[in-house]
């Protein structure tokens, strides 16, 4: 092997064990995906941040006081930490905005290769639907 | 002055003028609120409001309530961290979405510190001319308290501040815990920042 070839090597070596530093490794007992999943569209503004930071999955079922609940998991494919800030929305059969405790800002932090789970409650048994925006943190 | 000195003043000075950032309205707790690493903001008090309320409207403790809306009585929520700022800002929120969504209603007249005395003076004085010895109508099912604490640490310049939201619903039948619920925000680094 040429000295260039190692040092290439080495190099890309040291590039993917940094990569791997904090990186999650998941193991599921469930293969299949959850009966709750419901269908959703995504617009993307941000391609930087939907490669590496985006909506798994969606769950939307009734809470024990029979509102709506919802849970959002956002996946980090990307190799490092990320943080980012959520806003649910909820909305009524009409597709207006309920005006609601979730409609606030909130942030959180998932490890590179993880997930996190967001949960929603509806403010009330009028809402039906939901929209979230995900955003990069500052 | 030569005239490269005068044109470099005129060019260099609205410059200077426009160093530093000019008042703005942002959306408040939005994105672009001020961090404070060790103190509390209106944005974590929002998020504890949220959190707290979607928790007890998940729970449908407040259906369980003999009055229909449930009838609240909000007790005291102790600050106890180094941030000063008024409870209030955190029940106010969770009220204002109880009240105006129909699932509870506040008794402001009702207990030793009524929130409003004239109120409850005036709901004494109908009673007694009524013939009964209590206002009945006034009788709450849950007794909302609370406390909020910190926990302080740090490593080199970071510092790091856990604030913890703790409210508790108690029913006033059975004077049993109904609901309980605890909402944490962490926050931490070396200053304060503008945007999150």
């Amino acid at each position: 092997m040429n000295p260039t070839r190692l040092v290439s090597m080495v190099c890309l070596a040291a590039v993917l064990a940094a990569a791997g530093c904090g990186t999650v490794n998941t193991t599921s007992t469930r293969t299949e995906p959850a009966t709750d999943s419901i269908a959703t569209r995504t617009q993307i503004n941000d391609l930087f941040n939907q490669i590496f930071l985006h909506v798994r999955d969606v769950r939307m079922f009734p809470a024990k006081s029979g509102v709506l609940q919802a849970q959002i998991d956002v996946a980090n494919d990307g190799f490092q930490t990320r943080g980012f800030s959520y806003l649910v929305t909820w909305l009524d059969a009409s597709g207006n905005t309920l005006p609601g405790p979730s409609s606030t800002w909130k942030t959180s932090r998932v490890a590179a290769g993880g997930s996190i789970t967001i949960t929603s409650v509806a403010p009330g048994p009028e809402a039906t639907d939901f929209s979230i925006q995900v955003r990069r943190a500052s | 002055m030569s005239i490269a000195r005068i044109i470099a003043s005129v060019v260099l000075l609205p410059s200077l003028v426009a160093c530093g950032s000019p008042g703005k309205y942002i959306e408040t707790g939005g994105t672009d609120s001020i961090v404070s690493v060790g103190e509390v903001d209106i944005q974590d008090l929002q998020v504890a409001a949220s959190g707290m309320l979607e928790s007890l409207i998940a729970q449908g403790t407040l259906k369980s309530a003999p009055h229909q809306p449930a009838q609240l009585r909000i007790e005291r929520v102790v600050n106890d961290t180094s941030s000063a700022f008024d409870v209030g800002e955190l029940t106010y929120r969770m009220r204002e979405q109880l009240v105006n969504s129909g699932q509870a209603t506040v008794l402001t007249a009702y207990g030793a510190d009524a929130e409003s005395p004239e109120a409850q003076e005036r709901l004494r004085q109908q009673a007694f001319l009524e013939g009964r010895t209590s206002v009945d109508t006034l009788e709450p099912d849950f007794f909302l308290t609370g406390k909020i604490t910190q926990l302080k640490r740090s490593a080199g310049n970071t510092k790091q501040t856990t604030y913890t939201f703790r409210l508790t619903l108690t029913n006033a039948n059975t004077g049993q815990e109904a609901w309980t619920k605890v909402v944490d925000v962490t926050k931490q680094g070396t200053r304060n920042a503008v945007g999150y």
